[in-house]
């Protein structure tokens, strides 16, 4: 019995675990015209993206910034020159790109 | 006294006989309510009979509409949108009255989120049975898939507020709801519900001509159903498209200009097919 119960456990917390990796990273950025842009993170189950690791890198992969997402999931940064990437990492396989070209007001 | 509350009763069910088959709605219509990413959302706001493209009544003004606005865990935030109302001519195949277009702008609608539209007309006097009307609307569109508020209540006077996604249904899920009156749910409240079996058509401010409905019976063009005794209510979606749920006299305000109002909670939510 007490067994039973300890294999119910640990198969709840396995659920639970299996759970917290389902969620969707999502990511958008905007061009806010004066010269800044502004990305919105969060996940597909609503929790937040506040502490996420966000990086911008340029064409060839270089890093040109990193930082991280506001307590609003939010982060801001000078558009560079040229072409460039945002990433927004969340850990492995939670890493969502958004490319400088589709970034726009 | 037997014989008078007889005659009463006989009465009132004429009365009731005498009730248009077809139910009013205020529609708040925008073609897309799960939003791949932000963008402009053109709007169309009618009051008709959704199921049968009937009448189009004059709804008295506006006395608000706005969004409220949430992503994530964050606060939700208010997006006055009443500026960009704009009174137009509305053509169903036997009325014409006024509505109301809105082309809400990128700048106020770009976030991923929950954006919860409410609109809330003025009175309508429905002359055959002496009675105003307000149906307070509620419309719940998402973008980018981060969800927000959409089962909070809006902290309207009376609200359907939806337990599913309201704009993630498929064909064939149960829809769950529950009817709030002041923030308190409702029991045993009559709830109206309704298909929009006649597309509006945007360019043309009308609606199509041709139903995407055959109607068997006056009874299927307005199904009627009645929340439970804690204020919730479940209804199966048989067909994709917009259903329209409004719960009848539910909010707190019974009279305007002397007269009876039955002030209504609209919900409009939107089902997909599986393919």
């Amino acid at each position: 019995m007490k067994r039973l119960m300890l294999m119910m456990t640990l198969a709840a917390m396995l659920a639970f675990a299996g759970q917290a990796f389902a969620h969707t990273p999502l990511c958008d950025c905007f061009d806010n015209g004066d010269g800044t842009v502004t990305c919105e993170g969060g996940f597909s189950d609503g929790s937040s993206a506040s502490g996420v690791k966000m990086s911008v890198k340029d064409g060839g992969g270089k890093v040109l910034l990193d930082g991280k997402m506001s307590e609003f999931s939010e982060f801001t940064f000078d558009k560079p020159e040229g072409e460039y990437n945002v990433y927004f990492d969340a850990g492995e396989g939670h890493i969502v790109e958004v490319k400088g070209a589709d970034i726009v007001e | 006294m037997k014989k008078g509350l007889i005659a009463a009763f006989c009465l009132l069910a004429v009365m009731a006989m005498a009730l248009p088959a077809s139910a009013h709605f205020m529609m708040l219509y925008t073609p897309e309510i799960a939003k791949e990413k932000g963008g402009e959302m053109d709007f169309r706001i009618v009051f008709t009979h959704p199921a049968e493209a009937g009448h189009t009544m004059d709804i008295g003004g506006v006395q608000e509409f706005y969004a409220l606005y949430q992503r994530g865990e964050n606060k939700a935030k208010k997006i006055d949108l009443k500026n960009y109302l704009k009174e137009i001519d509305w053509s169903n195949p036997h009325s014409k009255g006024k509505g109301y277009e809105a082309m809400i702008p990128k700048k106020d609608v770009r976030s991923m989120g929950d954006y919860t539209f409410v609109f809330k007309p003025g009175y309508y006097f429905e002359k055959e049975e002496g009675i105003y009307m307000q149906q307070i609307t509620k419309l719940v569109a998402n973008v980018g898939g981060i969800p927000g508020n959409w089962a909070e209540p809006a902290g309207l006077p009376c609200e359907i507020v939806p337990l599913i996604k309201p704009y993630g249904l498929w064909t064939g899920n149960v829809f769950k709801g529950r009817v709030l009156s002041k923030g308190k749910p409702v029991a045993n409240a009559e709830v109206e519900v309704e298909f929009l079996s006649h597309m509006p058509d945007m360019k043309a401010n009308a609606m199509h001509e041709k139903s995407s409905v055959e109607y068997p019976h006056d009874a299927f063009v307005t199904q009627t159903i009645f929340s439970d005794a804690q204020g919730y209510i479940t209804f199966g979606i048989p067909k994709a498209g917009w259903w329209g749920f409004a719960a009848l006299g539910v909010g707190p305000d019974t009279e305007y200009k002397g007269k009876e109002l039955s002030q209504d909670a609209v919900l409009w939510v939107k089902a997909v097919d599986m393919k």
